[in-house]
């Protein structure tokens, strides 16, 4: 336990993974489901260094080229779901979850 | 031995941080435990030698990405939520204690013989810290070179979430 | 490595579409205080579709060849997806066209949207390495949960871009986080190093935590059972066209890249035959099942698309053995073109008749469509046409696509899912002629029931569409030619 090797940080990585999911699935506000989303891209960042640093051929560093794209996707996506966000809210004065789902049939 | 007890620190900080996202009612101090979170992982990526990208995640997500989405919040005026039935169903229980123990038996299983903790082979940036690894001239030449296709896909991407984004907030059409 | 300007003609539709998409953004920028007469917009976007169309149909001959060192390929396959993407641009944006300028809610933005999408959608058509499938990914999805939420007039778009943002993103996330086993299980993010390192057969938790957690993402976005639970809300909130070009251009884009992610990444020792075959009798089954109570029309053209993803499946799981996959990813690309031009069609007739609908303040029930052949016979006609070739009746596109696809799955010893996808087919012709019937058949309830303005370019668009539909049909040969020299890719 005193050495730390690739599987303890694929193992942060999955708490943070299931963390992400479970905010995900059980909040009801419509941001803070953005940021259960946020958890899992930053889940996946984490294995994407961690693979590089343990798995790939030696100088290479792909896997932080990986982590810096997923960085720029986060705040390109947290941009227009913000954005979508305030849609909601400008039309329907609340951005729960649960009051916003007229269209089921 | 140092290297662990930072290891614990940094994960016991992301670990705590990740869950006040799900525990909090209140919006805001989700978020700010969520820039706790992030501090915390940037420890994490210094100790696996990725420098640049620690740097890169507290300046880009959790200095802009969070910022942003403290401003929503603030803008928004958003409450606590309303304290009521936590949309938990049993399904959605199962489904949660699948996904964990999933995610657990996944980690678990890498511990399997293809990935030794210890070994002189397997550690590559220790053998070549001396020669940048993780700095901003390692990570820039394989951005710039070998990356070139996605690099330029990114800019159309940022376009695409600028209009994206002023299309959709900017009032009905 | 040195960039080799080579290598951009390769990716030449995705770049006119982009530049096309640039050209109206700094357009509208330029001619603003001038009062632009809007309606060039469409018709630019529609020549740059074009444009696209005939880039990729050019590059068909040439050689498969890798472009920027491996991060994409030039091959037929992606020619014609390419080619299926810039079509189904086309014809949206006709119909698009007097769509908007109906609600006076013309504006370059959404046209560039739409052109970047289509980019986004070629580029992901060409992607072999994950990083470029993910950015592609998002910016085809980026700009389409903009085109959802266009018309914000009311509580629908809003809500269907709002629920596709939240489970879009999240099936990325999950795609990402199934990127990140992938690499660690090859130590690169190149399909073709996964291929190596499955064949080697080494790291085998982390490839199939992997391969189910990539085809998760993606069945998301291609509506396959149990991730479909989107697809209805969506395609009802949205604006028609908006609607048919995703039914359309979304599907082919995302069919393209599962199947060049599990065929060229995983291979036959990923063994990811089984769970394309039960998602596909899932979604068949539940696709149909829940589009015979519908009453609306564009809500049971929505489940309608889940049924026809499940029919794409099988054509996918057909690819899992050797010996008919180019056989099987031919019926694909035949099924994908099809399918592409009968759902643009059938939604833009659904759009015309919206918007006479919202005009005349009439409910959108299937009772709104009747005595429709009285008053607009060649509209009735036309969508007679497209629910009888999305029910898979000769001598129309959809039955020559049904076949070969049910056949590449005959020839793979799936004969119990070809039965079932004929069964299901079977029911499916319940939900679509209804439509025929009422069109045609029930009498209207009441006298000048359905009024408004003449929606001309959509026509045009339907006329089109009609026409493919009816020349696949009859004479599937240079369609069925062009699908096979795509499929070609994979008849090793």
């Amino acid at each position: 336990m005193t050495s730390i090797g690739l599987p303890h940080f694929l193992i942060v990585g999955a708490a943070l993974f299931a963390l992400g999911m479970i905010t995900v699935v059980t909040r009801r506000n419509a941001v803070g489901i953005l940021m259960g989303v946020e958890l899992i891209l930053n889940a996946a960042n984490v294995n994407f260094i961690a693979f590089n640093h343990y798995v790939e051929g030696p100088g290479k560093v792909t896997g932080q080229v990986f982590s810096i794209f997923v960085i720029v996707l986060a705040a390109a996506e947290a941009a227009v779901g913000l954005a979508i966000v305030l849609a909601i809210y400008q039309t329907f004065r609340t951005i729960d979850v649960q009051e916003t789902d007229t269209l089921r049939q | 031995m140092a290297e662990a007890v930072l290891f614990y620190l940094f994960a016991a900080g992301v670990l705590a941080g990740g869950s006040q996202v799900v525990l909090r009612r209140n919006p805001i101090y989700g978020a700010v435990s969520l820039v706790g979170c992030f501090f915390f992982l940037a420890g994490i990526y210094v100790l696996l030698s990725a420098h640049l990208i620690a740097i890169l995640q507290v300046l880009v997500y959790a200095g802009a990405v969070m910022v942003l989405f403290v401003f929503v919040i603030m803008l928004l005026n958003l409450k606590e939520e309303e304290l009521g039935e936590l949309r938990f169903t049993f399904w959605k229980v199962v489904g949660l204690v699948a996904v964990l123990a999933t995610a657990a038996v996944i980690a678990w299983r890498a511990l399997g013989p293809a990935y030794p903790s210890t070994g002189p082979a397997r550690d590559n940036a220790i053998l070549l810290a001396a020669e940048g690894f993780g700095g901003v001239k390692a990570v820039g030449r394989t951005l710039y070179l070998a990356a070139v296709l996605p690099f330029e896909l990114t800019s159309l991407l940022l376009l695409v979430a600028i209009v994206a984004a002023v299309v959709v907030a900017k009032g009905k059409i | 490595m040195n960039f080799n300007p080579g290598d951009l003609y390769g990716v030449l539709p995705a770049l006119l579409l982009a530049a096309g998409a640039l050209v109206l953004l700094t357009s509208e920028v330029f001619l603003r205080p001038v009062e632009p007469d809007r309606r060039y917009q469409a018709w630019v976007a529609a020549a740059f579709a074009f444009a696209g169309l005939w880039a990729s149909l050019a590059q068909l001959g040439d050689p498969a060849q890798p472009l920027f060192a491996g991060a994409a390929v030039s091959d037929g396959f992606a020619h014609i997806v390419a080619a299926v993407v810039c079509a189904a641009l086309f014809l949206s944006c006709i119909v698009a066209f007097s769509y908007l300028e109906s609600l006076r809610a013309t504006r370059g933005e959404f046209y560039a949207l739409a052109l970047f999408s289509a980019s986004g959608m070629c580029l992901l058509a060409q992607a072999t390495d994950l990083v470029v499938i993910f950015i592609s990914l998002e910016v085809m999805s980026l700009a389409v949960y903009a085109l959802c939420a266009y018309l914000r007039r009311g509580k629908r778009p809003a809500e269907a871009a709002f629920k596709y943002f939240i489970l879009g993103s999240f099936a990325s996330a999950i795609f990402l986080y199934g990127a990140a086993f992938a690499f660690g299980a090859s130590g690169s993010t190149r399909l073709a190093d996964l291929a190596a390192t499955v064949r080697s057969g080494s790291a085998t938790t982390l490839v199939y935590a992997s391969a189910a957690l990539l085809a998760a993402g993606f069945a998301f976005k291609v509506a396959a059972v149990p991730f479909h639970m989107w697809v209805p809300d969506v395609y009802d909130g949205a604006p028609a066209p908006v609607t048919g070009f995703m039914a359309a251009g979304v599907k082919a884009a995302a069919f393209a890249t599962l199947v060049r992610i599990l065929v060229s990444g995983y291979g036959e020792g990923g063994r990811w035959r089984g769970l394309i075959v039960a998602l596909a009798y899932l979604t068949m089954l539940v696709g149909n099942l829940l589009a015979v109570p519908q009453r609306s029309v564009k809500r049971m053209l929505a489940y309608s698309s889940i049924a026809h993803a499940g029919y794409l499946l099988v054509a996918v799981a057909a690819m899992g053995t050797s010996a008919p996959r180019a056989d099987a990813a031919g019926a694909l690309l035949f099924y994908l073109a099809s399918y592409g031009a009968t759902v643009i069609g059938a939604f833009a007739v659904v759009a015309i008749i919206e918007r006479k609908l919202a005009l005349s303040g009439l409910g959108d029930d299937l009772s709104s469509w009747a005595g429709l052949s009285e008053k607009h016979p060649a509209l009735a006609a036309a969508m007679s046409l497209f629910m009888i070739s999305l029910a898979g009746v000769p001598p129309t596109a959809g039955f020559m696509a049904k076949l070969t696809v049910f056949r590449s799955a005959i020839e793979a010893d799936l004969v119990p899912l070809a039965i079932f996808g004929v069964i299901t087919s079977v029911a499916g012709l319940y939900y679509y002629l209804r439509v025929v019937v009422y069109v045609y058949m029930v009498p209207e309830a009441k006298a000048d029931a359905v009024q408004g303005g003449r929606l001309l370019s959509a026509g045009l668009a339907i006329a089109g569409c009609a026409l493919i539909v009816l020349w696949m049909g009859v004479l599937p040969g240079s369609f069925a030619a062009l699908a096979q020299s795509g499929a070609a890719v994979f008849g090793r």
